[in-house]
C-alpha cells in the first residue's frame, strides 16, 4: 500500500473522531509548548544572565594577588614581577596596584571621607586598562609626574546623590605606616583632580567606593620603597584567559600568588545554567511521556473498536504490516500536528510568561549584587528559539507518538481474521 | 478434564474446476464456515492440504497468504464487511489501494466496477445509507475489483430478504457466467443450491452428499 494512501486513510480515521483525535493531540501540544518555552526561556535567561555578567565583569581583565585571597596575604610585587607580567604572552596591558588600606581621606574641617580604600595607580595605564568604567565624571586625571593629586570613585564622592567633595579642593591624606618596628603617621594635603563616573563592580572588586593618588605619591609616602598589592592584567582575548593566567604562575614561585580570572567564574555559572535548562527540559519531558501514554491509552481502544475492521482489511488482502502502518500512521499524525502545534503553543506560552518574569523583576527588588551593572536595568527575559531545539523537540514528538502506538499498532496488526471479522 | 478439540472438518476432500459455481450446503455447526475460511486462505488447518493450483497454500507465509487473498481471492459476507466510515467508491476502491495500484487507475476501475453491479449513483453514499442489497452488491463489486480467479462467498442471501436474494443470487450467476470466475457459495438458501453447478452437503464436517447440477455447469 502506498504511503500517502495509508496517510490518508489515517487521516480520515483521525477526522472521524474529532474530539477523540483533539484531545490526544491536546496532550502532546501541551509536551512540546512545556519543551519549546521551557527551552526558549532557559536560553532566555542564559543569555541575560551572562550579558548581564560579561557586564559585570571585566572579562578582558586578570587580577593577580600575593599569596592567597582567602589565606592572607604574601609578600608584594617588586617592578622585577611587574614586568615579568608584562613578557607573557597574549597580555596586552599590565598595570600595577598599591593599595593603602590604612589610608584615611578628611576635608580640611576635619569631616571623613567615605572612601574604603585609596590606591596607588598609573592613571593613564588605569583608563586603558578598564575603559568602559575607568571614566571621568569631573575634573582632569592626574598625570604620572604628579604627586599632590587625588581622584575619588562616584560613591566616595557623592552622599546620596550630592557631591561631598569639590574638584579642586584641598584634602588631608592620613596614613599609618610601620617601618623597622616604628609606627609613624604620616599626613599629606592633596588636591581632589577629578571624580570618577559610576563604574559597577569589575570582578569582585568596586572602585565607586575607592580613592585613587598617582603612584609616585605613594611611593613617596611610604619611603621610597616600590611594592605593589595587586598586578592588573588585561588579555587581548578573553578565551585565552585561562592560558594567560597559568604562564603568569610559571613566573612566579609556585603557591605564592593568587589570580583571579573572570572568564573561569563566567563559565561555571555557564555550565550551572546549562544544567539547569537540561534540568527543565526533563521536567517538560515528562509531560511529553504522560502524553505517550495517553495516545497508547486511546489507541488501544481504537484498535479494540475497529477489530472487526481490521479483520475485514485482512479478509481482502491486508498484511499485517499494512495495518500496522495504518495504526502508526494516525499516531505519526498525531505526533506531527501536536508538536507542530506545541511549537507554536511554547513560542506564545514563552513570551507570555517572559512578559510576566520582566514584571515582577523591577529594579527595586533586585538587590545590590555582584551583578549589578549601572543604571541598574530591569532583569528582561527575550525568550531564544534555537532552532536545535524546535527540530528536536518536533522529532521527539513525533518518536514518542510512534513508540506508544506501536503496542497498540501491533496489536491490531497481530489480530486473527477470522477471530476479527465475527467480533462484536 | 480438560478442553476437548472438536474438529469442525474432517476428511473433507473435493476438487473445484476453474468456472465452477460451487455451493456448499449444511446446518449451522457443520463447518460450511470453517471450510470457506479455509478455502481463502484465512484460517489453517491443522491437518490436510488446499491446493489452489497445485500449490498448497498453507504452506506460504502470512504475508504471501495475504498476497493470495488480495490478488486471486475475492470475499462476500453475510453481514456485507464494508469500512463503515468509507463511501460505496472508497470501500470497491480498497483491495487496489492496499495493492498499491495508483490513485486515478484504481478510482476509475473503482466505478467501473460500481456501474457493472449498478450502484453508479450510489458512489458517494456510505454503508448506511445503503439498502441491505446495494451494500451486498458494493461487497461484491469490493470482491471483483482485483480481478480474482476465485470467489468466496459466506450465506451472501443470508441477511437479505428473498426478492433481493434472488437478485444477488443472479448477479453471482452473471458474473459466473460472463466472466468466468470460480464462485464457492456457502449457503443455506435452497435456491443457490439449486442454481449452483454443483452442491456439497456438509454435516458434522463430513461430507454427506454431492449434487452434480447439470444446469449452469459450464462445459
Amino acid at each position: 500500500m502506498r504511503v500517502g494512501k495509508i496517510l490518508s486513510i489515517a487521516l480520515e480515521n483521525l477526522k472521524q473522531r474529532k474530539l477523540r483525535t483533539t484531545l490526544t493531540t491536546l496532550g502532546v501540544v501541551i509536551g512540546i509548548a512545556a519543551i519549546i518555552g521551557l527551552a526558549a526561556l532557559g536560553e532566555g535567561f542564559r543569555l541575560e544572565v551572562k550579558q548581564r555578567m560579561e557586564a559585570g565583569f571585566e572579562l578582558h581583565v586578570l587580577i593577580i594577588f600575593p599569596g592567597s585571597i582567602t589565606a592572607g596575604l604574601g609578600q608584594p610585587f617588586s617592578p622585577t614581577d611587574v614586568s615579568n607580567v608584562r613578557g607573557v604572552e597574549n597580555v596586552s596591558l599590565v598595570t600595577p596596584m598599591i593599595t593603602l588600606p590604612t589610608a584615611k581621606v578628611n576635608k580640611t574641617n576635619g569631616e571623613r571621607i567615605g572612601a574604603f580604600t585609596v590606591g596607588a595607580i598609573n592613571f593613564t595605564e588605569m583608563q586603558a586598562m578598564l575603559p568602559e568604567r575607568f571614566k571621568l565624571a569631573d575634573g582632569i586625571f592626574p598625570t604620572a609626574d604628579e604627586n599632590d593629586t587625588i581622584v575619588f570613585g562616584y560613591r566616595a564622592a557623592t552622599h546620596n546623590g550630592t557631591a561631598v567633595v569639590d574638584i579642586g579642593e584641598t584634602v588631608n591624606l592620613t596614613m599609618k605606616i610601620e617601618t623597622g618596628g616604628n609606627r609613624m603617621t604620616i599626613n599629606k594635603t592633596v588636591r581632589v583632580a577629578a571624580i570618577l563616573q559610576e563604574g559597577g563592580t569589575a570582578g569582585i572588586t568596586n572602585f565607586d567606593y575607592w580613592a585613587f593618588i598617582p603612584t609616585r605619591t605613594a611611593v613617596q609616602m611610604l619611603g621610597g620603597e616600590e611594592r605593589y598589592q595587586m598586578i592588573l592584567v588585561r588579555v587581548s582575548d578573553p578565551k585565552v584567559s585561562e592560558q594567560v593566567g597559568d604562564a603568569i604562575e610559571g613566573k612566579f614561585d609556585p603557591y605564592t600568588i593568587s589570580i583571579l580570572v573572570p572568564s573561569t567564574f563566567m563559565q561555571q555559572v555557564d555550565s550551572i545554567l546549562n544544567l539547569l535548562q537540561v534540568f527543565l527540559m526533563a521536567i517538560a519531558s515528562i509531560s511529553l511521556l504522560v502524553a505517550g501514554i495517553g495516545i497508547m491509552n486511546i489507541m488501544t481502544v481504537s484498535v479494540m473498536e475497529r477489530t472487526r475492521e481490521v479483520g475485514i482489511l485482512k479478509a481482502i488482502g491486508a498484511k499485517s504490516r499494512t495495518v500496522l502502518s495504518m495504526f502508526l500512521a494516525e499516531a505519526t499524525l498525531i505526533g506531527v500536528a501536536g508538536g507542530f502545534i506545541g511549537i507554536f503553543t511554547g513560542y506564545g506560552l514563552s513570551y507570555a510568561v517572559a512578559n510576566v518574569l520582566s514584571r515582577v523583576m523591577q529594579p527595586e527588588q533586585q538587590s545590590d549584587t555582584l551583578f549589578s551593572t549601572p543604571g541598574r536595568k530591569p532583569l528582561t527575559i527575550s525568550p531564544v528559539f534555537t532552532p536545535e531545539w524546535t527540530i528536536a523537540a518536533f522529532v521527539f514528538a513525533i518518536v514518542i507518538c510512534i513508540i506508544f502506538g506501536l503496542y497498540p499498532a501491533r496489536k491490531a496488526a497481530k489480530l486473527d481474521p477470522v477471530k476479527a471479522l465475527h467480533y462484536e | 478434564m480438560g478442553k476437548v478439540k472438536v474438529p469442525a472438518l474432517q476428511g473433507v476432500s473435493f476438487s473445484i474446476d476453474k468456472g465452477e459455481f460451487l455451493a456448499i450446503f449444511g446446518p449451522s455447526g457443520s463447518g460450511k464456515s470453517t471450510l470457506l475460511h479455509l478455502l481463502g486462505g484465512l484460517d489453517r488447518p491443522d491437518m490436510g492440504e488446499i491446493l489452489i493450483d497445485g500449490v498448497d497454500i498453507h504452506r506460504l507465509d502470512d504475508g504471501k497468504l495475504a498476497e493470495l487473498r488480495l490478488t486471486r481471492i475475492g470475499f462476500v459476507f453475510q453481514f456485507f464487511n464494508l469500512l463503515p466510515r468509507l463511501t460505496a467508491l472508497k470501500n470497491v476502491e480498497l483491495p487496489l489501494a492496499i495493492a498499491g495500484v495508483s490513485e486515478k487507475e484504481t478510482t476509475e476501475r473503482a466505478k467501473k466496477m460500481l456501474r457493472f453491479v449498478g450502484l453508479e449513483a450510489r458512489a458517494t453514499h456510505r454503508p448506511y445509507e445503503l439498502s441491505g442489497g446495494e451494500q451486498q452488491r458494493v461487497a461484491i463489486a469490493r470482491a471483483l475489483i482485483n480481478d480474482p480467479k476465485i470467489i468466496l462467498a459466506d450465506e451472501p442471501t443470508g441477511n437479505l430478504d428473498t426478492k433481493t436474494g434472488w437478485e444477488i443470487v443472479q448477479l453471482m450467476k452473471r458474473l459466473n457466467e460472463e466472466k468466468g470466475q470460480t464462485f464457492i457459495v456457502v449457503t443455506h438458501d435452497p435456491r443457490i443450491a439449486e442454481e449452483a453447478s454443483r452442491a456439497i452437503y456438509l454435516r458434522d464436517g463430513l461430507i454427506e452428499e454431492v449434487k452434480e447440477n447439470n444446469r449452469g455447469r459450464r462445459a
